[in-house]
């Protein structure tokens, strides 16, 4: 009763002080895996010069996570990045000195101009709206941004939707003239944009026979006037990928070209603006491959032979010449296929780069050609660099930029891209920084918790020499004295562990992983879809280890393998080493599906099985020969065991052992597994139940035994169920004495539905919430919400017996306003109060399971979030507290007594007092002090990830999605641990005070009574 | 640094507006002075259905929204509260909006101030009786002999009943209570309150000599 009154009397708000920002959290600003397939979107360096002769570069990049970035090569850190919406897809960016352009949205709807060096976003204008675009693929096709030069330069160039060229004035974003393909409906489609002082080309694809031909329109810069428009003879097969536009932009002697490949030879067209010229071929050599490596402004491209071995043509005033050839760079299995590159220096000359792997001598090498050294015979720089192949995967992209201090000396930095989603900087052959950007595409999280501190170390010997015993012994205990003061020392001092200090360690990084006083620390285990899994200290965000997961017999082939499912297998109470299994998808590109199993040791990121060594990839088991269905682990008080089921619904367990399948024999007759079934639109959620016999396969098959249809126009979207934390008080006492049981069904399941994706979105689409006993599919609670616009943004989560979930109400009654709503269900057991069916001890037949009591309340929530999760600490006590990741990029804590359904309507009883209600208020105030993520901009939270602190008052908080974010909250303040505000020195003064009254007063009092005695 | 500032809930300014393209600036103050400060910010409308963000000048436009030609009238509204009738007050258009203040994410920490303490009331009626205790023996030196008699008689009675209620006699400390509601009556001198007079008497004899 007392912790009871204590909590309550802690309710009052829990706020982070200033001087625990920092400390007590952290946040890894992101950018996200660059897009490399296109040019248009890859990472380049940019060199922004001034007027005063000084210039800044920065490496542009757009990456998947629907960032347009800027990345300091000097350190690595973030200078910029804009967060484009997910619905706004980033298509292409183009640079010219000072600013940076930006089309989204599907056929380039929208344009924005940024600050190549600050950032700001400049300009931002629609251009059609995005139902109006046309989408192509790949996505980047049909659009194109040119800045325009001499007296255009305050104009730029974008086309969009393969059709619609417009002439746009960067300061104001008026459009100054706009032109439209007289024949949309033809089958050109436009690509790119050249635009010279007397002419812009539009260069574009026609449709015929099997294969494409080259269409150009020239038009006039100023008016937008058409001057010549027609089809160049040219049979194109593969698209734009080999089509080149080189030019010299430093002379105007030189026509641009239009450079392609037909047939394995390369041809060309000179462009004029009246479009009179005759195509022509360079005769001598076959070709695979025409590459557009980034200096084509400046006349250069890499063609690339049958044989594999690279050349760099130059346009001059000769025409197109070869001018270099790359030594040994045929294909041949002692390396892997180049990479070519372009790059600039300081005073504007290309340079080409080579970067390739030797799998001879296991080292990346790269070789830059820089064309106007050694007296313009040109000259290449060779080096190798030590890349990490097992630790970062392979170089998929590579950026690069030159310097050129004294002749005959190039400088160069390469900025690679690489599979496992990391991006680094290379100087030379130094390694300058790497950053691990994968993990803005985190699919599973888990936190795991740290073993303690060895203090002795007591290996258990059986037979110990009295000599070597006391040498361990006296070991043992060379720490006493240090121990010994620190006792006594914080004896005198009371400088105890502090539960707002920082928990990350010392520089001292030798020592194995432990944890602190009060278990705030533990290792992160994430991971990514780029192949990858990281330890990651949930003290700092530091990646503590990582490994890259090897592809079994796809390797061969190629393949992505997809993490599904993470689950702690053995954890710190076992006794032993903590350890993880994470069950992945492995999709090869041969198309096969099969489930693949890590098993971790969770502190080092060791194989568990033993099978591959530390420093090579992590090598998986494979469990399923083909898709998995589902996958969850079995806890018992003996073992846990994961328990995987194949499309066929075959029961595989891992481990796989007699002991576990005793164990799972015996767990058998209570399992009860509900799956989505159904074709995608159709979805049901069935039932199924594993039989107590093994069928002749030798496997248990699980079979079905209940349906749950959902209306036709709804599909699952989502199946969530309730975490496994232990629930302290099995009701709720309210004020009159009475209570109110817990609905605790362990087989209660969450179900989200919502208009089915395949259907197109109409307005009187609906989405429901629905909670399902999973053992018998009977409906416990249903709600129908309106959808936004057809589309369904329901968030939910389920703790205990209460349901909080979010959507958007777009339905306008009367006197009702559009905005966000937040509901809150609590659920108990029977008809009301004091009514006791012991749910979370209930078989399943029984009948009692239905007999539930709901409380609900709706309010009104100030914005939009992108997940929510319920805090979670280690025995339930503390009250529960939601956090939700805003749209807007913070993580707020919403505490339960505003999220409360039974808030009285009126002023509040003293019986209701007495619970600690308050009066209903339709809006859940919007508390800047609650906001956890304070001045940080977490953006795009996928999710939030709650696990218990070894204190039952805190929880950890750890949020992904982009960025990365971790805190520890306490919902009911740390009622068990000393307040940081407790002040010691008041506390001795007080004391000190006393006695010295006491000191004071006593000899008076003495006197007084002896004086008592004589006169009385 | 982002958003942390009070550009309140524009996402709802404008729900039931109607017109043509949708115009508005951030007016940079003191508060807020460029968008550095202010970060990546858009303004949104009908649930993120039209955005617009906010660039260096602080202007944030959306065109082809509305179809009508008339201007858009803006008003203002908070969540919670009843949309029509709608809010009397307009807004300018095109929307201007300025920052009032910066969020402040932190909650002070408290510290060990000797005022503070002493404001605090369980700390200031602590005070009031010890002043009382010193003053009480002056006070009752200079009371009048008779109301101090009836003064001691009543506190016999309170410390009877206390230690009476302390002792568990719940019974015989009510029927004291009810017993001392008669009492003014007859309260002249009854000689069954010797016992207890008497303990007053040495108290107050106590008081007397100091």
């Amino acid at each position: 009763m007392r912790l009871f009154s204590l909590l309550l009397g802690a309710a009052c708000a829990y706020a982070l002080h200033a001087s625990e920002a920092g400390v007590l959290d952290w946040h890894k600003p992101q950018l996200g895996v660059p897009l490399i397939q296109s040019h248009a979107t890859a990472p380049t360096f940019h060199r922004r010069e001034y007027d005063t002769g000084a210039t800044r570069s920065t490496i542009l990049t757009v990456t998947q996570s629907n960032v347009l970035a800027s990345v300091n090569p000097a350190n690595g850190s973030i200078d910029w990045r804009y967060v484009f919406d997910d619905d706004d897809r980033i298509i292409a960016y183009h640079k010219d000195n000072d600013v940076v352009a930006a089309l989204s949205g599907i056929g380039g709807a929208n344009l924005r101009l940024f600050d190549a060096i600050e950032g700001d976003l400049l300009l931002e204008t629609r251009l059609h709206s995005p139902e109006a675009g046309r989408l192509f693929e790949p996505e980047t096709l049909g659009t194109a941004i040119s800045f325009g030069s001499e007296e255009q330069a305050g104009n730029l160039f974008v086309l969009t939707d393969g059709h619609v060229l417009r002439s746009i004035d960067r300061h104001t974003g008026e459009v100054k003239w706009g032109w439209s393909a007289p024949d949309q409906t033809s089958l050109v489609v436009y690509s790119k944009i050249l635009v010279t002082p007397s002419a812009i080309y539009l260069l574009g694809l026609a449709n015929s026979f099997a294969s494409y031909t080259l269409h150009i329109s020239t038009l006039s810069p100023t008016t937008g006037e058409v001057i010549a428009s027609g089809n160049v003879p040219s049979s194109v097969t593969t698209g734009f990928t080999d089509v080149v536009v080189v030019r010299d932009h430093r002379t105007s002697e030189v026509e641009p070209h239009i450079v392609w490949l037909e047939d394995k030879v390369i041809k060309y067209y000179p462009l004029t603006p009246s479009l009179k010229a005759k195509p022509a071929v360079i005769k001598g050599a076959t070709y695979r491959s025409l590459q557009d490596v980034g200096v084509s402004a400046f006349g250069q491209f890499v063609a690339v032979q049958e044989d594999g071995s690279g050349r760099v043509i130059r346009l001059s005033s000769e025409g197109l010449k070869v001018i270099w050839d790359f030594a040994d760079s045929a294909t041949s299995p002692q390396r892997s296929d180049a990479i070519y590159s372009g790059g600039l220096d300081v005073d504007g000359h290309p340079y080409i780069a080579r970067v390739f792997w030797s799998h001879a001598f296991r080292q990346a090498s790269a070789h830059i050609f820089a064309s106007h050294l050694a007296e313009g015979k040109g000259l290449v720089t060779g080096f190798t660099f030590p890349f990490k192949t097992a630790e970062h995967g392979i170089i998929s992209h590579v950026a690069v930029d030159a310097a050129n201090p004294e002749p005959y000396r190039v400088l160069s930095r390469l900025f690679l891209t690489t599979s496992t989603g990391a991006i680094q900087l290379w100087q030379h052959d130094q390694h300058q920084w790497t950053r691990e950007e994968g993990l803005a595409d985190i699919r599973v999280a888990e936190l795991v918790e740290l073993p303690e501190r060895k203090i002795a170390s007591h290996a258990g010997v059986e037979q110990e020499f009295f000599g070597a015993r006391l040498r361990r012994q006296l070991s043992d205990a060379q720490d006493f004295p240090q121990y010994a003061v620190n006792f006594v020392r914080r004896f005198v001092t009371g400088s105890y562990a502090s539960a707002s200090a920082s928990v990350a360690p010392s520089t001292n990084t030798t020592e194995p992983l432990s944890r602190d006083t009060f278990g705030f620390r533990k290792v992160i285990v994430a991971a990514t879809s780029h192949g990858k899994l990281y330890g990651i200290d949930s003290a700092n965000g530091e990646v503590l280890w990582s490994r890259v997961f090897g592809l079994g017999w796809a390797a061969q082939v190629g393949g992505q393998i997809i993490p599904a499912k993470l689950f702690v297998t053995r954890t710190v109470n076992d006794g032993e080493v903590p350890q993880v299994v994470l069950v992945t998808q492995r999709k090869a590109n041969n198309g096969l599906v099969d489930t693949v199993l890590f098993h971790v040791d969770a502190l080092t990121g060791d194989d568990a099985t033993g099978k591959s060594p530390a420093n090579d990839v992590l090598q998986g088991k494979d469990v399923v020969s083909g898709p998995l269905v589902e996958a969850f682990l079995l806890k018992t008080a003996s073992a846990r065991v994961v328990v995987l089921l194949d499309e066929f619904l075959q029961v595989h367990l891992f481990p796989e052992t007699d002991e576990t399948l005793r164990i799972f024999e015996k767990a058998v007759p209570a399992l009860r597994i509900p799956l989505k079934t159904g074709p995608p639109g159709q979805r049901q959620l069935t039932g199924h139940q594993i039989p107590q016999k093994v069928e002749f396969t030798g496997r248990y098959i699980a079979y079905p035994t209940w349906t749950l249809p959902f209306p036709p126009t709804e599909d699952i979207r989502t199946v969530f169920a309730r975490p496994t934390d232990p629930v302290a008080s099995l009701g709720k006492v309210l004020g009159n004495r009475t209570t109110l049981y817990k609905y605790l069904n362990p087989n209660l399941i969450g179900v989200v539905t919502g208009p089915s994706a395949s259907v197109p979105a109409s307005k009187s689409a609906t989405c429901a919430v629905y909670l399902v006993d999973g053992a018998k599919g009977t409906v416990i609670y249903h709600a129908v919400l309106p959808s936004a616009e057809g589309a369904c943004d329901v968030k939910a989560t389920l703790v205990e017996n209460w349901l909080v979930y979010h959507y958007y109400d777009s339905e306008v009654g009367p006197g009702q306003a559009k905005g966000y709503r937040v509901v809150s269900v609590e659920l108990y057991e029977g008809r009301g109060i004091d009514d006791k069916t012991l749910s979370s001890d209930l078989t399943s037949l029984s009948n009692e399971t239905t007999s539930v009591s709901i409380h609900e309340q709706s309010y009104v929530f100030a914005r939009g979030i992108t997940t929510l999760a319920a805090t979670s600490t280690s025995y339930g006590i503390t009250m529960k507290d939601v956090i939700v990741a805003h749209e807007h990029g913070q993580i707020q804590s919403v505490p339960r007594r505003f999220l409360d359904p039974r808030r009285p309507k009126q002023k509040p009883t003293t019986e209701e007092m007495e619970e600690w209600l308050v009066q209903y208020d339709p809006v859940i105030p919007d508390d800047p002090k609650r906001v956890l993520s304070h001045n940080y901009q977490v953006a795009k939270t996928r999710r939030v990830v709650t696990s218990p602190a070894l204190l039952e008052s805190t929880s950890l908080v750890f949020a992904y999605g982009l960025d990365l974010f971790s805190t520890r909250v306490a919902p009911s303040n740390t009622f068990d641990v000393l307040s940081e505000n407790f002040n010691k020195v008041q506390l001795v003064f007080t004391i000190g005070g006393l006695a010295l009254a006491i000191f004071v007063v006593k000899p008076m009092v003495a006197r007084k009574r002896l004086r008592e005695r004589w006169y009385d | 640094m982002r958003i942390p500032l009070t550009l309140f809930a524009l996402a709802s300014t404008c729900v039931s507006a109607l017109a043509l393209d949708f115009k508005g600036r951030v007016q940079w103050n003191t508060q807020c002075p460029d968008l550095k400060a202010l970060g990546q910010t858009k303004v949104v409308l009908d649930n993120g259905k039209w955005s617009g963000g906010v660039t260096r000048d602080g202007s944030f436009i959306r065109v082809d929204i509305f179809e009508s030609d008339s201007l858009p009238e803006v008003r203002p509204y908070f969540p919670g509260t009843p949309l029509s009738p709608a809010a009397p007050a307009t807004l300018p258009y095109p929307l201007v909006l300025s920052a009032r203040g910066r969020y402040d994410y932190f909650v002070p920490r408290e510290s060990f101030n000797v005022i503070a303490m002493f404001k605090n009331p369980m700390m200031m009626m602590m005070l009031g009786a010890g002043v009382l205790v010193l003053l009480m023996p002056t006070l009752m030196k200079n009371m009048d002999p008779e109301v101090m008699e009836e003064f001691k008689e009543r506190h016999a009675k309170m410390t009877n009943l206390q230690s009476s209620l302390q002792s568990g006699d719940l019974a015989s400390g009510f029927s004291q209570l009810l017993a001392s509601g008669d009492e003014p009556k007859a309260a002249a001198s009854g000689p069954s309150k010797g016992a207890s007079s008497g303990g007053a008497k040495q108290r107050s004899g106590k008081g007397k000599r100091r």
